[in-house]
């Protein structure tokens, strides 16, 4: 079996084990939905070593536009989904055109600012997003004869899309664009001496990575009923990067991890002890500092210390690996 | 030969770098199928030219022709599709990713809007892998196709560097100091594999190794201090008593033979 394969079989059997092992479905649904949202974020920093503060723009604008059609039009559910996908791709192209035209500190200083920008935007226009109480009361419609007004029938919805969403981005990981896209991100200038115009690559790995993230936003605003303002905060963008490099870069299914690692522990930790992102945040140094290479590099260290028989040396230094490279 | 149209042409090129003069009225003029080498003393402005020429640094002055075609405002990475490849001075690989990779990448170059489609798997039977297999085999490098890049011995990063050059197909390869820091066994096969290339390319390339120039270049062009100072075939040059003033003292970086 080849790698690819394997990870797609991980992922459906996350999908299969959560409601066997989770009392709430919401909060299973809340994995997978993030876990498409950092999958995406995954392609952006792991394959084209883009760090973007723009996810959360793209997972609010997918939140709004799901709740916008389904509360002032009768438009089916399937294509008010199709809607925030094509919100997050069209905003995610946008934001990549203008912040790709600089590199490395002030592109990332780009996509901050325009995460700020959409959050004021939200703010202000209080009359269609509702502002600071959000966008309230959206509708759960049924999906052609599946009706999804209970959590685990809304789950199942969710784990079959999660499941289509990362073929899919497996399959865009592994085509040429994505081979080029890793090249990209191991030496543009390279990529631009042999011919490959890199901003236009940059580009629509931005539009795919918004178009998941922002029907992550829809699948997200379904699941709470609301769209609230903090979708579009800076904050989201925040939590969407750190599940992504918890998991690490290296590949979609760390993603998987990464989400579900963090929606799982802050909900453990604040329902034990109000200031729980101060653990976070020491995990994170942690990372950053010992396992650049994520829970999955922790993962496959395991594996390999299993088979090899020994103890698990979890001690051991972390090889030089190029993870924390190319902003 | 004389009245064929050049393969390449600069007219009075110029680049500035703020007030520095880097290349001032360099006119040039490279005939098809030819071995054209560039050679001058450190900070001549040879790596300039080439920059200039391939469309990494933009001419401050002056025009470029490639095939009588105006190219002077074509961006680099659309130079390639045009025909012009090039390796650098200073080896830039994809180090985190394979031999076979590197040079299908360079392969698919020609045509990068085919690469775009996120829908599109890697053909194993698409002209780009077999572009690199053929290139492996030339450069001898088929026994570390699926070795990182970065793993390589310096002079296999070397020959893979004039191999992403020569992975584009271009009617013209420019070639930049192929042979900087490699050892003497590498060095003699580096000029037989320059000299092949000739065969099939027009050859442009930058070197010190005076051994190398004097015995492939059908014409060689010297520069100094941002101009071209003497063209010509290589006994001429040799002879010229301007290139031996401008060499007594400069030339530390290479050795004539």
């Amino acid at each position: 079996m080849n790698r690819a394969s394997l990870h797609f079989l991980l992922a459906a059997l996350v999908a299969a084990a959560l409601p066997l092992f989770m009392r709430s479905g919401t909060l299973a649904s809340e994995v997978l939905i993030f876990a498409m949202a950092a999958a995406a974020c995954n392609l952006l920093l792991g394959y084209t070593g883009l760090l973007s503060f723009g996810q959360g723009i793209f997972f609010g604008l997918g939140s709004y536009a799901v709740g916008l059609t389904l509360l002032h039009t009768s438009l089916p559910l399937s294509l008010a989904l199709a809607l925030s996908t094509l919100a997050g791709a069209v905003a995610a192209t946008g934001v990549g055109w203008l912040s790709i035209r600089r590199q490395g500190v002030y592109f990332v200083m780009l996509t901050l600012a325009f995460s700020q920008f959409f959050y004021f935007l939200a703010y202000t226009f209080k009359d269609v997003t509702g502002g600071d109480n959000g966008l309230l009361n959206i509708p759960r419609p049924a999906i052609g004869p599946f009706t999804l007004g209970n959590s685990w029938s809304y789950y199942t919805f969710v784990a079959v899309l999660f499941l289509f969403v990362f073929a899919a981005l497996q399959r865009v990981a592994s085509s040429t664009f994505g081979r080029t896209l890793l090249a990209v991100r191991d030496n543009e200038e390279r990529a631009r001496a042999i011919g490959f115009p890199v901003r236009l690559f940059k580009i629509t790995a931005f539009a795919v990575s918004g178009a998941v993230t922002g029907l992550a936003g829809a699948l997200h605003a379904l699941l709470i009923g609301v769209a609230p303002l903090s979708s579009i905060e800076y904050h989201m963008s925040e939590s969407i990067l750190i599940m992504t490099i918890i998991g690490g870069t290296g590949n979609l299914f760390a993603s998987v991890l990464g989400a579900g690692f963090y929606v799982i522990v802050s909900d453990l930790l604040s329902s034990i002890w109000p200031r729980w992102l101060l653990l976070l945040g020491g995990l994170l140094v942690v990372v950053a500092l010992f396992m650049q290479k994520g829970l999955w590099g922790l993962l496959e260290r395991l594996v390999e210390a299993l088979r090899s028989g020994r103890k698990s040396p979890v001690e051991a230094p972390v090889r030089p690996e190029s993870e924390g490279r190319g902003i | 030969m004389s009245t064929q149209v050049p393969i390449l042409a600069a007219e009075n090129l110029g680049v500035r770098y703020g007030s520095f003069v880097a290349l001032s009225e360099v006119t040039l003029s490279i005939r098809p199928n030819t071995i054209h080498s560039v050679i001058g003393p450190n900070g001549a402005g040879k790596t300039t030219l080439f920059h200039a020429l391939t469309g990494r640094v933009r001419a401050s002055s002056g025009r470029i022709f490639l095939n009588g075609r105006d190219i002077t405002h074509v961006s680099d990475d659309k130079r390639v599709p045009l025909g012009i490849a090039r390796s650098f001075q200073v080896t830039s690989l994809f180090q985190n990713l394979s031999v076979r990779e590197n040079l299908r990448l360079a392969a698919q170059g020609r045509t990068p809007l085919r690469a775009l489609a996120p829908w599109r798997g890697v053909d194993p039977r698409g002209s780009a892998l077999a572009v690199a297999d053929e290139v492996m085999e030339r450069l001898e490098l088929t026994h570390v196709s699926e070795r990182a890049a970065g793993e390589l011995s310096h002079g296999q990063q070397r020959r893979l560097e004039v191999g992403m050059a020569v992975a584009a197909k271009p009617r013209l390869i420019l070639l930049d100091e192929p042979t900087s820091g490699m050892g003497i066994d590498d060095v003699e096969a580096m000029k037989a594999l320059i000299r092949d290339l000739g065969r099939d390319h027009t050859v442009l390339f930058i070197e010190h190794n005076m051994g190398i120039v004097m015995n492939i270049s059908d014409t060689v062009t010297v520069m100094r201090a941002g101009r071209v100072l003497v063209e010509g075939p290589p006994a001429l040059v040799r002879d010229d008593p301007e290139v031996r003033r401008a060499y007594l003292g400069n030339m530390i970086t290479g050795d004539i033979a």
